[in-house]
Formats: structure tokens, sequence, C-alpha cells
């Protein structure tokens, strides 16, 4: 794990064993990614995977050292994601995207994303709203 | 395990449309049958649930107040579904239910879930439960055999080392449900409202009815030619399907299943079978009704029934889950790391 890159959200919080995934989530998230290993990612889209069950989405984020570092954060299955608006033209190559999630547990570079926003604090499904209507915790 | 636990609530109510089967006759198609030919989305009874809490009784139906609460619900879900970035406080407040948002698997206040809106969302109704038989809405016990196989499973997952590490177990693929394999949701969990891509479309053809389901993009080719059922030697995932026409009613009896799959979290025998029952009330309302008949797993029959809504602007996705499932390696892999710690 490229320490440089990830801004520690807080001291980890020793891995309980954890309660079964809700019934009818798609997969068990606590198996794919580590509660231990929280990650915010600030980075440039280079692709998006529109692939089932879950589209990924493909990230270069630079470090403070200014090695760039490639990630991929699993998004939900293209077709709800179409049905919530989200188009090709939402996550354009190039967009700058701030992703707050947990790393996954092989330590490779790919992580799950919570929380998907745009450099301004735009959120990504509601990219036309305004900043100024997110809670002030969010901005 | 994540058959259909379908909890929450919200739904919509059977068409305000829906009219008295009795009256209304549905058209026919050119050679003469029943016509049930659209697109019907189960997507507005996803969050029914589909056990009616005990209290309730034999009442399906919810009382005013119930479904003001039920539409509180709904709005309150949506306005938190249309916060992707939520604040540290309530991003992991349990109430937000599902997705992972539980104190266990929240850290610095980042739920380790997908955000709540990878899910369709149903419209509140006032249909308390999709079980409707037994009268309490709640599926039968289980029969002393397969109690004893439950037992007998858990008792075996108690005993593997993986039993107590976080995440479960992940020693193979084998470990992963038919639905993060991408194997099938069945034929029960394909057509039960639940998550996402609740698409149905029947397609008729002389002597056919085609019946898809946008889950996992599953087809079911029904004769309706009278034909017997498969030699019983026959096994599939989906079974074996054979319909005919009652006043105007689909009805189709499925069987011939391989026995693998899980319905409502209890993995079933290859003596399941399914009558199901298309029932057009109006032009654009249907009655659903699914009645599962295991006589190994469960000690009687029970029935799950619901309206579905004929939608002419919904469109069925292609659903190739297995073409990039990455949840696969990296549950493995992460679990093999974890081993080695």
């Amino acid at each position: 794990m490229k320490a440089a890159i990830l801004i520690r959200v807080g001291a980890a919080l020793a891995v309980a064993v954890l309660a079964a995934a809700p019934a009818w989530a798609h997969h068990a998230f606590a198996a794919e990614f580590d509660i231990g290993k929280p990650l915010k990612l600030q980075g440039v889209v280079t692709e998006m995977e529109w692939i089932n069950p879950h589209a990924w989405i493909h990230l270069d984020v630079k470090g403070p050292d200014g090695k760039v570092t490639s990630w991929m954060v699993e998004g939900g299955s293209p077709n709800i994601l179409l049905r919530r608006g989200f188009t090709k033209k939402s996550l354009e190559k190039g967009t700058e995207v701030v992703v707050e999630g947990y790393q996954a547990k092989n330590g490779e570079n790919r992580a799950n994303g919570a929380n998907i926003t745009f450099k301004d604090g735009k959120r990504l499904f509601l990219g036309g709203s305004s900043p100024e209507e997110l809670p002030q915790a969010a901005k | 395990m994540k058959s259909f636990a379908f909890l929450t609530i919200l739904v919509s109510a059977v068409g305000v449309e829906a009219q008295n089967p009795k009256t209304y006759t549905p058209p026919k198609t050119s050679w003469g049958d029943p016509d049930l030919q659209g697109v019907w989305p189960g997507t507005d009874m996803v969050g029914t649930p589909l056990e009616r809490p005990r209290n309730f009784g034999t009442r399906n139906v919810l009382t005013d107040e119930e479904y003001a609460q039920r539409q509180n619900r709904a709005v309150n879900q949506a306005n938190v579904d249309s916060q992707e970035t939520v604040n540290s406080v309530t991003r992991c407040d349990p109430s937000r239910g599902g997705l992972g948002n539980t104190p266990t698997t929240c850290s610095n206040g980042v739920s380790i879930g997908p955000p709540l809106y990878w899910d369709d969302r149903g419209k509140p109704n006032r249909q308390a439960s999709l079980v409707v038989d037994p009268p309490d809405g709640r599926i039968p016990p289980l029969t002393a055999e397969a109690q004893k196989l439950q037992a007998d499973r858990a008792a075996a997952r108690r005993a593997r080392p993986c039993a107590t590490v976080a995440g479960g177990c992940h020693d193979s693929w084998e470990d992963e449900s038919l639905w993060d394999r991408c194997i099938t949701r069945g034929a029960v969990g394909s057509i039960v409202p639940n998550t996402y891509n609740q698409g149905n479309q029947i397609v008729q053809a002389p002597g056919y009815v085609i019946l898809r389901n946008e889950m996992i993009h599953e087809t079911r080719v029904i004769p309706v030619d009278g034909r017997p059922h498969a030699p019983s030697g026959i096994r599939t995932w989906m079974g074996d399907s054979r319909g005919r026409w009652e006043n105007g009613a689909l009805v189709v009896e499925t069987s011939n299943f391989n026995g693998r799959d899980v319905i409502a979290g209890t993995p079933v025998s290859d003596s399941i079978r399914l009558v199901e029952r298309f029932t057009r009330l109006g032009p654009n309302a249907l009655e659903y009704r699914l009645t599962v008949d295991d006589p190994k797993t469960w000690t009687k029959p029970w029935t799950v029934s619901f309206p579905l809504r004929r939608d002419g602007n919904y469109t069925l996705y292609e659903y190739a889950c297995h073409e990039g499932n990455y949840y696969m390696y990296n549950a493995l892999t992460g679990a093999r790391k974890q081993e080695r710690k």
C-alpha cells in the first residue's frame, strides 16, 4: 500500500468479527474491503468500466511526491446507475473526483466508493446541485 | 444468505387502475390466446417485506396510520439516497438501513457498504407482506429433515477455522453465494421484487409464453400446448415449466429443479415445485401469484402474491453478470492475504 497517496481518515479500528452483510446486498463488502483501511483518494478519471455486476471507475492518483498511482473504485450495477441518471458523460476522462471508502483486503489499489464527489464538493449523481445544498459537514 | 429477505417497507399499491378480474377480459393474440404481452416491472414492490410482522396476524392491509408511516419512510429514504455525500453523523446511522450501514461496518464515519443509491426503491403501498398464504404471512416451519440439514450445515461452518475471521469464509468459490457467483437468482428470486433489475417481460408465440427476467437476464420458454414435463432426469436451475390457460389467466407449473437453489435464505430440495398464476386485472395491471411447494423443506406450501404494473417506458437492459465479476477475485485474494498475516 502506498501510504503516501492515502489520506488516512483516522486511526484504523480494530477489526471486529463483522456481522453478516445485509441479506439483500449484492455481495459482502466486508469480505472484499478492509474496514481497517479507510482511505480518501483524490484523482483523475482515466476510464469507466461499464461492466456487470458492478461498474468500476479507474483513477490516477498523484501523491505528494508527484508519483502517479492507478486505482480502481467499485460502482453500482450499470443498469441501476443508468436508471439513476448516470450516463457516459457523468464521469468523463480527466474529471477530478474525491473518493472516500476502504481499500481492498488483498492490498491492491482497489477501493469501494462509499462517497464519491467532484473536487468542488458537488455530488456525483446530482452534479448540477449546488454545493450549498450539501450538509455542512460534507463540504 | 442473500437470496431474498426483502426487508424494509415501501411499495406500490396494485394499480389503482386494477379492475375486478371477473369483469376484465384480456385481449386475445391473433391466434386466440389471452394476451399478456408487455413489460411488467416489479420495481414498485421492492421493499415490501417478504414476511409479515407477527403482530399483524392475518391482516395484510396497512391501516391509514401504518400506511402514512410507510410513506414517511419512503420520503426519508429518497432524501438519504439523494445525499450520496452525507455528513459524518448520518452516513453511518443504522436507521438509514441496508447496504452495510451498521455500527459494525462503519469506521471513521464512512460506511464500508456501497452507497444507498445502488438499489431501486419501491413505492409505498398498503400490502403488509408478499406472503399471502399461510394467512399469517409467514413462511411455514421447516420440516424435521430440513432442520437437521440446516443444523448440520451450521455446525460444519462453525468448525472451519475461517468461521471466526472478519468477513467470513472465502476459501473457494463455493463459499460465495449463487448471486455472488452470477449463476442465477433462481425462478423465484428472479421475479420476487428485490434490490434492482426488476424488469419482467412477457412475449407470446403460438404454443409458447416467454418470460424474461432482467435480473441475470433469465429467459424461460414455457410451452402452453399441453405437452408433458421433461423426463425427471432433466434437472436445471430454472426448472422445467409448462403452462395452461384458466379463465384468461396463465397458470405455469414448474418442476425438475436441480435442488441447488436457495429461497428466502433456505436451501431447497430437488422436490420443489412451483405454481405461478398470471392474471390480468386491467390494461396495465397484472396479479402475480406464486406457490412454493417443497415437501422436503417446508411443512406446507406457501404463496406470495403481488401486483405488476405494465410500463412501456421501462427498458430491460442486458445484465451479463459474469463479465467483470471482480468481487470473486477480491474476496478470495483478500482472504488469502488475511491468512498470511
